[in-house]
């Protein structure tokens, strides 16, 4: 289709606009007096649920979704908490599908927005953050930023092949505008705030 | 359903036309059928319980979107941002989509070029063809469906399943989607639990949302499960970086690319940005434009395949008349457009005709600029649906002059012939009576003095439809210039001595 890719080419060029745009670029802001607060009350606003921990390295304080023995199928990839049950060593993605729980660390939490910065350490974690019915995302207290401009700033985009921000349990309000959590993805969501 | 007559998109047609014909704009019916933008909505005015509630919950969304912003101090500075990052990457385009190319080849994405609707849709059926592929799932893209990608890859025997929920619906009720970021925002409960129970086996008279969505959700599991193939749009793709990003709050576009080894990721000539950062002003933007949350949920960044054996991206750059438009100095500023919807949620004509009466993929003031430059003659009357109230200018995150290039559509139309012929009569009558003030004083005097004699319920018919929900204001014996002569002159022989 070397035709259609010249053709185009050709026709943007000849529709180029002689004008150059005056760029205007808005300031990075700073983080706001008290960040915790802000990010609990947007994490809230998205449907999820914040809690940071007054202990670095473990995860005893956080309060699971559900009771953590009665949980068969568990991913996670902080070191505090063992994966158990289905399909964690298979590279068919499709065997996550019975996964109950999922555990990410992730760099950064945006405090505007509740929105946390992953970068999957593997196909299969990716599938897992999507296919679990519940959502725990592990973020350090240092990676707090205090908007998006904060993220792009940390990441590089051009050294990975996948990156996503996530905020708050999937979500819908196709069904005449009512607010629904738990589309197709977790039910569930949890941003926990860890020491350093 | 009473307003099942509206689906005039290219969902309404037989497959084998959609795939013969391939048309540049899905819309077949005003194309075909002439049917006006007035009459449609007429259609869905007819109901006017579901009319005032369509209304409602889309201002609901407008007002949303106004905390949202509010939240946000210097929400304007980055309107000012976006508006210029947009501005500045179409007035470079050959070079961004040069460096796109190179950038993600070499991280193992491969790149097709399609001019039109039809070598679009021949790409993804060739590369589905190739693999083997023959199930689909498929997440919102609206330029799929300008291009009428899912009649031409079901008439080739390809199955595909629309994943976001709203567009799931519309995909089962054989419609076109109605608003472009809530597809199914025309419809009531009862009657997406009616499609449901119909289509999964729900139970009959199940209406609750919540038990509705969770209905959907098993559905669809088992088609992103099975799905050999995933289909996705683009909301933004970085030069700098050749990474596309996809946004959705339901996490299909993720399950969707996730899941099955071949992802297709379909994209305008419009969506390219010049670097990374760039990125930060249009997410703040984009959501809380569309439906007031600060992000959507997921925010996905591809850059190349999955690291897995087997697993490929295909990035799908379209044209179909976008390099048209950009050649068109007095509209281009409408491909800065980033789909938020916000202009039509805050359209009085939008909100109170239904997506539908629109005929066009992207409906509301949008739609309504973009449309007549596909195809003058289908939807010269598009630019005539709207008050100029300019209250899409004042909401759009990257300050597309909407109302004004409404305005300028208006001219430009009635230059080129696109006038019915009555209208074009009414104003020739009008322009001559102006330029004649001694006919037309008269005419007026006439006519004044007619319409005090006449009945009220003639004359109420003579001036509807105005008058259809509305009472005429009693006609004045004088002229506002008899009027003010008359003042003047009492004004004098008060003040004289």
């Amino acid at each position: 289709m070397s035709g259609a890719r010249d053709a185009i080419f050709a026709a943007l060029e000849a529709a180029r606009s002689v004008r150059v745009a005056a760029r205007v670029r808005a300031p990075s802001p700073a983080l706001p007096a008290d960040p915790v607060a802000m990010l609990r009350e947007r994490v809230a606003q998205a449907g999820g649920r914040l809690q940071a921990l007054t202990r670095p390295g473990s995860l005893d304080e956080v309060e699971w979704p559900a009771p953590l023995d009665t949980l068969h199928h568990v991913y996670s990839a902080h070191p505090a908490l063992a994966s158990r049950g289905v399909g964690l060593a298979t590279t068919d993605v499709h065997a996550l599908a019975a996964l109950e729980l999922c555990v990410l660390r992730a760099e950064l939490a945006v405090v505007e927005s509740g929105a946390v910065w992953h970068v999957p350490r593997s196909p299969g974690e990716r599938a897992a953050a999507l296919l679990a019915e519940h959502l725990v995302v592990v973020v350090p207290d240092s990676g707090l930023v205090a908007t998006l401009h904060g993220v792009y700033e940390r990441i590089r985009l051009d050294r990975i092949a996948f990156g996503w921000l996530l905020c708050g349990p999937s979500k819908t309000a196709d069904i005449e505008q009512a607010l629904v959590l738990g589309a197709h993805g977790p039910r569930s969501f949890r941003l926990v705030l860890e020491p350093d | 359903m009473a307003d099942r007559g509206m689906a005039t998109g290219g969902r309404g047609l037989t497959e084998g036309d959609v795939a013969d014909t391939a048309p540049d704009w899905t819309d077949a019916g005003a194309a075909r059928g002439r049917t006006s933008h007035a009459s449609r909505a007429r259609r869905f005015v007819a109901d006017a319980a579901r009319t005032t509630w369509h209304d409602a919950s889309l201002w609901g969304v407008r007002a949303k979107r106004d905390a949202a912003a509010a939240q946000v101090p210097d929400w304007e500075t980055l309107r000012e941002d976006a508006a210029s990052t947009k501005r500045d990457a179409l007035a470079r385009l050959p070079e961004l989509w040069r460096r796109f190319e190179e950038r993600a080849s070499a991280a193992g994405a491969q790149v097709h070029w399609a001019r039109d609707a039809r070598e679009h849709n021949e790409i993804v059926a060739r590369l589905l063809r190739d693999r083997h592929v023959s199930r689909v799932v498929k997440s919102k893209s609206m330029l799929t469906e300008e291009c009428g990608l899912n009649p031409f890859l079901e008439a080739r025997g390809i199955e595909v399943v629309d994943t976001d929920l709203g567009e799931r619906i519309v995909q089962l009720r054989h419609e076109p989607p109605s608003h472009i970021v809530m597809p199914a925002i025309h419809l009531r409960r009862q009657e997406v639990g009616a499609l449901f129970a119909r289509e999964m086996g729900s139970a009959p008279g199940l209406e609750d949302p919540d038990a509705l969505t969770a209905v959907a959700r098993r559905d669809l599991r088992g088609r992103f499960l099975a799905a050999e193939a995933g289909i996705t749009g683009v909301n933004f793709a970085v030069a700098e970086s050749g990474a596309i990003v996809v946004v959705t709050n339901e996490g299909n576009a993720d399950l969707g690319t996730a899941l099955p080894p071949l992802h297709i990721a379909c994209v305008g000539l419009e969506k390219i940005v010049p670097e990374t950062r760039d990125l930060a002003p249009l997410l703040r933007l984009l959501a809380r434009s569309a439906t007031g949350q600060a992000i959507t949920t997921y925010t996905s960044h591809f850059r190349g395949p999955r690291p897995l054996p087997g697993s490929e991206l295909h990035v799908v750059v379209v044209d179909n008349g976008r390099s048209r438009l950009l050649a068109r100095p007095d509209f281009e500023e409408a491909l800065a457009c980033i789909r938020c919807g916000a202009c039509l949620n805050t359209c009085p004509v939008y909100r109170r005709s239904g997506g539908h009466s629109y005929a066009t993929t992207v409906p509301g003031p949008i739609g309504s600029v973009l449309a007549p430059a596909r195809d003058p003659g289908a939807h010269a009357d598009l630019p005539r649906a709207c008050s100029l109230c300019g209250s899409c200018s004042e909401v759009c995150p990257v300050k597309v002059p909407l109302h004004r290039q409404l305005l300028a559509w208006r001219g430009v139309l009635a230059d080129e012939g696109h006038v019915p012929r009555h209208r074009r009569a009414a104003l020739a009558f009008l322009s001559a009576l102006m330029l004649r003030p001694t006919t037309y004083h008269v005419l007026a005097r006439v006519a004044r003095s007619l319409a005090r004699r006449l009945p009220a319920p003639i004359l109420d018919r003579l001036a509807a439809p105005w008058t259809r929900t509305r009472a005429l204001p009693p006609i004045p014996a004088q002229s506002f210039r008899e009027q003010m002569r008359a003042r003047r002159r009492r004004r004098e022989q008060e003040h004289r001595p």
